[in-house]
Parts: C-alpha cells; sequence; structure tokens
C-alpha cells in the first residue's frame, strides 16, 4: 500500500556478502558442516537401500536414489578437499545418532511410513532447505556442485511424497505419531548446527523457515490439511 | 483465481488470530518463532460481481508482523516467501497488501526473483497502488462537498506526494477534479521539484506549513510517531483522508470539524464469507477491504491478468480510469464519512 519510514535499501545490501572462505574460524566451521552433509549423504544412502527391503516392488528404483546420494557424498568430499578442510566426521555421526537410531528401529519394526517420513521428508527437507541457503554464500567451486545436488534431492522428496500420497489414510496416524517423535530432532539438530552455520553466513532463522517450508509442501502434497500441517509443523518451531 | 498476501497489524493481534484460526501452536510461539514461521494460506473465498462473473480467490497470511520492520533479512523472507506461496498455488493475480508492497519496494526486491527452485513471475503480482489511489481520490470528491468544502476553492495538502500512490492522487486532483491548490508535501526535494514540473503546478510545502492551511489533507505517508497535530491549528472543517498504513490518524486529531476518514477503503455490495477482514478490524468486515485488494479481485473479473500497478510512479490516469469504472461496475464503493454527519453539517 502506502509509505514506511524504513532503512533505504542501499544501507542493507551489504547483509548479502560472501564469507571470507581461507580465514580459520570458516575452514573450522566448515570441517563439522561439510561433514554433516557428507555423513548426511551417506545415511542417505544407507537408508534407501534399507527402505528397498520394506518396499519390494521399489527395490530398484530406491536403489537409483541411493547410487544418486553416493555420489552426492563424493562431490561434498570434494568441496571440503577444495578448501583443504578434513571433515569432522565423527562430529557428524554423533549429530546423526538420534535420528539414525529412530529409523533403525522403525526398520526393525518393519514401520515403512515412518522410515519414509524420516529419510524421505525430513531428511530431504532438511538438506534441501539447507543447500538452498548456502548455494548464495558458498564458494564457486561448491556452488556448483551444489546446485547439482539440490535438484536431485527434490525427486528424493518427491518419492517419499508420491508413496505416503498413494497410502495416505493407512499412514495417518503413524505420520503424526513419527513426526512427533522426529520433528524435535531436526529442531535440536538445527540448533547445534546454528552457530556454525551462522560462520558461513547461513542463518537459524533462514534455515528453520526454508525447511517448515519445504517439508509442509511435502505433507500439502501427500494431503494434510492447513491446519493439520501447521500443528505438525508447530513441534519444530517451539523450542 | 485472486490471491491476496496480508499480514497481522500487530504481533498480540496475529497471535489471537492465530488462535481464532486454530493454529494454537504457533499462537504460543514468541516473536523469534514468527520470524522463522512459513507463510500460509488461511483461506479460499468465492465473490460473484453484480455484473455477472464469479471469482475464486485465496488469502496468503505471510506471517510477517510489524514489530519485524526492523530485521531486514527476515521481512524481506516473509514477502518473498509468501510471493512464492502464492505462485505455487497457481494464483494468476496477488495483491501485496499492508506492508508487503511497501518491503518490497523499500528493499528492493526485484533483484530477488530466485526463490528456491522457483523463480517469481512479476506479471502475477500487483501492488494494488493504482485502485488505492482512485479511491482515494474519489473519497476527496465525494465527503469534501459533503462538509461543506467547495473542491474548486480547496486548498488540498497530499502528505507523501511523491510516492507512488501519493504522485497518483496529485495527477487526479490537479487535471480531473480541478481543486483550488494542491499543497504538496514529501521528504525529499528533487523528487518535490519533478511532481511539481509535471503537474504544472502546485506549492511545495512543510507540514507545518501546510496543514494550517489545508481544507482537505490526504496522508498517504507513514506519520511519525513522535508526530503532535495541534487541532486548533487546523482549518475548520477539515477533511482528512488517512490513507497511510497503519491507519491511526484518528487517534492524533478528529472531532471539532476535524473528519478523519480511513482512506483507500471500499465496500463490496454483498457480504463476502471469509474472516480474514475482521482480522484486519474493519467496520463492516464482511464488505469492507482493502483497495489494494480489490484490486486483485476486478483485475480477475475482467480477466486482466498482469502486474497492473508495478515499480513507482507508473500510474496514469488512463489506469485509474480503467480501475475505477471496473471497481464500480462489479460493486465496489467507496468509504465515506457517516451519513448522519453529512446530514449535521448540512
Amino acid at each position: 500500500m502506502t509509505t514506511l519510514n524504513a532503512p533505504e535499501a542501499t544501507a542493507v545490501e551489504g547483509m548479502d556478502a560472501l564469507p571470507d572462505f581461507t580465514t580459520d574460524a570458516y575452514k573450522d566451521a566448515y570441517s563439522r558442516i561439510n561433514a554433516i552433509v557428507i555423513e548426511g549423504e551417506i545415511e542417505a544412502h544407507d537408508n534407501y537401500i534399507s527402505l528397498g527391503t520394506l518396499i519390494p516392488e521399489h527395490k530398484d528404483e530406491l536403489a537409483k536414489l541411493a547410487r544418486m546420494e553416493m555420489k552426492h557424498a563424493k562431490g561434498f568430499t570434494s568441496c571440503g578437499r577444495n578448501l583443504g578442510v578434513q571433515a569432522d566426521m565423527p562430529f557428524a555421526k554423533d549429530f546423526f545418532g538420534p535420528l539414525h537410531g529412530n529409523f533403525q528401529t522403525a526398520l526393525e519394526e518393519g514401520k515403512v511410513v515412518t522410515c519414509l517420513l524420516i529419510q524421505a521428508l525430513l531428511i530431504e527437507a532438511f538438506a534441501i532447505s539447507a543447500y538452498h541457503i548456502y548455494i548464495p554464500v558458498s564458494d564457486p567451486f561448491a556452488r556448483k556442485i551444489t546446485e547439482g545436488v539440490v535438484k536431485d534431492e527434490y525427486l528424493h522428496l518427491n518419492y517419499g511424497q508420491e508413496w505416503l500420497k498413494a497410502n495416505f489414510e493407512a499412514s495417518k496416524e503413524e505420520l503424526f505419531q513419527a513426526n512427533k517423535a522426529n520433528l524435535p530432532l531436526i529442531r535440536s539438530m538445527l540448533e547445534q548446527v546454528a552457530s556454525d552455520a551462522a560462520v558461513l553466513h547461513m542463518e537459524k532463522e533462514d534455515l528453520i523457515e526454508d525447511f517448515l517450508i519445504a517439508y509442509q509442501e511435502a505433507l500439502d502434497e501427500i494431503g494434510f490439511t492447513s491446519r493439520e500441517k501447521a500443528r505438525m509443523a508447530a513441534a519444530a518451531l517451539a523450542g | 483465481m485472486f490471491g491476496l498476501i496480508g499480514h497481522s497489524k500487530s504481533f498480540d493481534a496475529a497471535r489471537r488470530n492465530a488462535l481464532e484460526l486454530g493454529f494454537d501452536h504457533i499462537a504460543d510461539g514468541d516473536l523469534d518463532v514468527w520470524c522463522s514461521a512459513p507463510p500460509q494460506l488461511v483461506e479460499h473465498v468465492e465473490i460473484t460481481s453484480p455484473a455477472g462473473p464469479t471469482i475464486k480467490g485465496a488469502y496468503i497470511d505471510s506471517c510477517f508482523v510489524p514489530e519485524m520492520l526492523g530485521r531486514f533479512k527476515t521481512a524481506r523472507r516473509k514477502v518473498l516467501n509468501a510471493m512464492e506461496l502464492a505462485q505455487k498455488k497457481g494464483i494468476n493475480l496477488t495483491a501485496l497488501g499492508g506492508f508487503t508492497s511497501i518491503i518490497f519496494e523499500n528493499f528492493n526486491l526485484l533483484q530477488h526473483q530466485t526463490i528456491r527452485s522457483t523463480t517469481l513471475e512479476w506479471e502475477r503480482f500487483t501492488t494494488g497502488n493504482t485502485h488505492t489511489a482512485w479511491v482515494i481520490a474519489r473519497q476527496v470528491e465525494n465527503n469534501a462537498p459533503a462538509l461543506g468544502i467547495d473542491l474548486k476553492t480547496a486548498k488540498v495538502a497530499v502528505v507523501g506526494a511523491t510516492g507512488d500512490i501519493g504522485s497518483a492522487v496529485c495527477r487526479w486532483l490537479s487535471m480531473r477534479t480541478g481543486v483550488g491548490e494542491l499543497l504538496l508535501v514529501a521528504r525529499r526535494q528533487q523528487p518535490l521539484l519533478d511532481l511539481q514540473t509535471e503537474l504544472g503546478g502546485g506549492r511545495i510545502l512543510s507540514l507545518e506549513e501546510a496543514l494550517p492551511e489545508a481544507d482537505v489533507v490526504v496522508w498517504v505517508a507513514s506519520m511519525p510517531k513522535t508526530l503532535e497535530i495541534e487541532p486548533s491549528s487546523l482549518r475548520q472543517p477539515c477533511l482528512m483522508i488517512d490513507g497511510g498504513y497503519p491507519k491511526n490518524l484518528d487517534t492524533k486529531v478528529a472531532g471539532n470539524g476535524i473528519h478523519v476518514l480511513k482512506g483507500g477503503i471500499v465496500e463490496f455490495c454483498r457480504d463476502i464469507g471469509w474472516t480474514m477482514m475482521q482480522l484486519a478490524e474493519m467496520e463492516k468486515p464482511q464488505r469492507q477491504m482493502f483497495a489494494c485488494f480489490a484490486e486483485a479481485m476486478l483485475l480477475e473479473f475482467e480477466r486482466c491478468h498482469t502486474n497492473f500497478s508495478w515499480g513507482r510512479n507508473n500510474i496514469t490516469l488512463e489506469k485509474m480510469d480503467f480501475i475505477g469504472a471496473a471497481s464500480v461496475r462489479h460493486g465496489f464503493s467507496t468509504l465515506n464519512i457517516s451519513p448522519s454527519l453529512q446530514i449535521s453539517v448540512a
């Protein structure tokens, strides 16, 4: 509508500036972020292979998704190498520990809906949002690789979405439960990574909102109503 | 389908609204939670024009609240994410309401066309400013005579004269209405001089100089919080059109021959089954709305799918004619001062 006594655009443009990729502080933060990304891709590979045992009719498709994830892991390893950074893999293993544990439990119990929610919705939405926010502040080498990866991740989100959509009514209750149990983990993972992400010029607020947008879009596609989506997403917002 | 992007008037109002809409969990959150809350498509509406066609629309709450204005990146993200949602929902034309278009303009968001994997198509959005400017100009024309003010001799001050809406109102009042004298008030000198040249007239004054001279004051700038207006220094009668956002002029001055009218508000000819304008605290929430929202409806009624109001100072008299005629044809009327007041003045 009308006007606003607001700061002029020129005064705030500088906030989008790229970080200095060569500082020790950047490399230190990158060693953990890079490890999380690599570990995330490796776990995704393993999870899709495991999902193939629960959905044998999609075994080949899931194996294809798994291969893509392994390719991503290699791409991100080269991003670290390019900056002269050694990824802190033990940190990343711990980081994914609780979510990994929940996936394994669901797998043992044959809970395909929970497994899909964890891997194909939560982890993929988390990855997509983080990659989107990383791209504008990344170094040119990593940028090219991440842009390629993000296109693939949409396919993976789409796989889980389509399966759950086709089995919506039968999956609904389990999705509510699985969301309640696992979304808070994503929230604490975001909290844990926030200070390192900030060094890379990725802000927590952006990460959370973009994650919720990707996640809600998926829930919307699956068939949840606005209120159901908001209620489910609230588990991530309430700190 | 048309779309409206709006937001709550304040953080407190946003929490109340969320509760009413059943978004309880977000309602409990603090401002940081709201800063990370994604936009929500909260309501679908259907509207039938007295001229025939029925159109469908959707209301998107950007989850922005004015308390976020100091957080540039948050405000920017709220606006862009809401626009992305509108586009992804396949909405042909979406009006940017409240602070949305102001943030878009002031923070120069044209350079942020790519949101994640979506390239925003600007032709799907309108600021709604053309209709707002036309409505404000008509509110001057309709209400000044009702208060006994003869526009042919009246001095009309436009505060925020160089803005998108302000300059359009000046153009209309000077070339169509023919007012006695235009008093041009704005912060920056050069745009004022340019406007004066374009209009071929009008007197440039400071706010303090203009107010005591004006029979009609059109406010299309946000009011500085510290601004004090001494009612006794104003002319009586004086018509004040509050076209700014938020509309708070009536808390500063009103009464004793000073008549404050909410500017840029229209009323539809029949009830609309929606809850959104209740949240915007309209007097008649089932019929009244911001003119900028109505512009999206009008463009959908007219099947005119283009960014009709876009950028700054592109509002021509021809565009105002077009949207004004559509406004009348499809059953909208401008908000006027109450009939009882008109009778008592007469």
